[in-house]
């Protein structure tokens, strides 16, 4: 079926009318097997896709981070340490990670603040110009800092939290960082928990975006920072044109060369083209309850980074 | 910044002693192939048992409310509404359409 598909004629559907034009639904409805339920519909964001969605990550969990670097050619690696940059989480934090997965976003916070800590150790050493053993060996022993803040990965697939803990064992890494299945419209945590909470490149995954926006403010505590990464709308022409030509052209490409999984690779992109830009995601946060929302745009657009507070 | 990403690129997946200090902390605390009620230990990796300490943060998502840890059957009960959400790989399983209902008698839940 992809392999009939001619480049010319065809090929502006995608970029020009999306999926409201007739034939191009037509088009989708025949990608999806028979046995699986199209979600691709005219009335599509409306429903609940999360069947859909579940399955995607299910068959992409141990690929994952693989197929990350090589759909951004490793630029997501920077997206994720601009996120924590801008976030600049203190000793004694409490991060919670939804949509979190394999664990990428939780792992940079606690090696960032185990940094930051090593950062006032040395600070303090240096002030302090005569320590007394006492002091050298407090220094030493306590490990309360670390102890406080915390990371919690909520994700509602179980399979890309198992991927996600094997890397944690791994890399030695499990003090102050837990994992649990969860649904983002339906957080199982109570209210005024937490100092962070972050969706990286989760959000447009979820049904009811409006919902999981609340939750998070929920979850805040008083003075909480939500901080979003997603996809979202270049500007520049140029560049959007090489944009979207590499989405729709190279990643279901390579999805299938590593993943061995076209069509969610392709799910992948639509669900980019879907989801509303910049000013229209600053709105709904605000409109859910936060304050002083902004944005940042990173790679032209590719990727904005929305921040907002729970006053 | 890209020399940072170079250099994570590479060293990404071949860091254990990168994370030497906490070892000896863990050490400290109780051996983790002790028995299964062990739930006061904190820090353990060697056996995916359930971090006690969640059960601060954690609620039942439909009534939000404080849940009781099981250690026998490994689940977090709501008593109040008769569910019981599993524990697999020391994850806990918060979604309420995985969650096994204790008495026959109650009612579905809803399913969202």
């Amino acid at each position: 079926m992809f392999q009939r598909r001619s480049r010319g004629q065809k090929y502006t559907f995608w970029l020009r009318d999306g999926f409201r034009d007739g034939e191009s639904e037509e088009r989708i409805k025949s990608y999806h097997r028979p046995h699986r339920r199209s979600s691709m519909q005219k009335s599509e964001y409306t429903c609940d896709h999360r069947p859909r969605v579940y399955k995607v990550f299910e068959n992409v969990a141990q690929k994952y981070d693989i197929m990350n670097d090589a759909m951004s050619l490793g630029i997501h690696r920077v997206w994720k340490d601009a996120l924590l940059h801008v976030m600049h989480p203190q000793p004694g934090a409490q991060l919670l990670d939804v949509a979190g997965g394999t664990g990428d976003i939780a792992f940079r916070f606690l090696e960032y603040i185990r940094l930051q800590e090593e950062r006032q150790k040395r600070r303090a050493a240096r002030s302090s110009q005569t320590p007394s053993w006492q002091d050298i060996s407090n220094n030493y022993s306590t490990e309360d800092e670390s102890r406080e803040s915390r990371a919690v990965v909520c994700d509602i697939n179980k399979e890309m939290l198992k991927v996600g803990k094997q890397k944690a064992d791994s890399l030695g890494v499990s003090a102050g960082l837990s994992w649990v299945v969860g649904d983002a419209e339906e957080l199982p945590f109570d209210d005024d928990q937490f100092d962070i909470y972050t969706i990286a490149f989760g959000i447009r995954n979820v049904t009811h975006i409006d919902q999981a926006l609340q939750e998070a403010l929920r979850v805040l505590k008083p003075g909480g920072r939500f901080m979003c990464l997603e996809f979202s709308k270049v500007n520049n022409p140029i560049l959007s044109s090489i944009y979207d030509a590499y989405s729709f052209q190279m990643i279901p490409v390579i999805g299938e060369v590593i993943a061995g999984d076209w069509k969610s690779y392709q799910y992948l992109v639509e669900s980019i083209r879907k989801f509303p830009n910049q000013e229209e995601f600053k709105g709904m946060i605000e409109d859910a309850g936060f304050y002083c929302v902004k944005y940042y745009n990173l790679t032209g657009g590719v990727v904005a980074l929305h921040s907002g507070f729970k006053l | 910044m890209f020399k940072n990403v170079l250099s994570r690129l590479v060293t990404q997946t071949v860091r254990p002693h990168r994370y030497a200090p906490p070892g000896p902390v863990i050490q400290r605390l109780i051996p983790a192939s002790g028995p299964l009620r062990s739930f006061t230990d904190r820090k353990d990796e060697a056996q995916p048992q359930f971090d006690a300490s969640l059960l601060d943060v954690l609620v039942c998502p439909l009534s939000k409310k404080p849940l009781r840890y099981d250690a026998e059957t490994n689940e977090l009960i709501n008593e109040e509404l008769g569910i019981a959400y599993p524990i697999l790989d020391g994850i806990p399983n918060m979604i309420p359409q995985e969650a096994r209902l204790i008495q026959k008698d109650s009612t579905e839940m809803p399913t969202q």
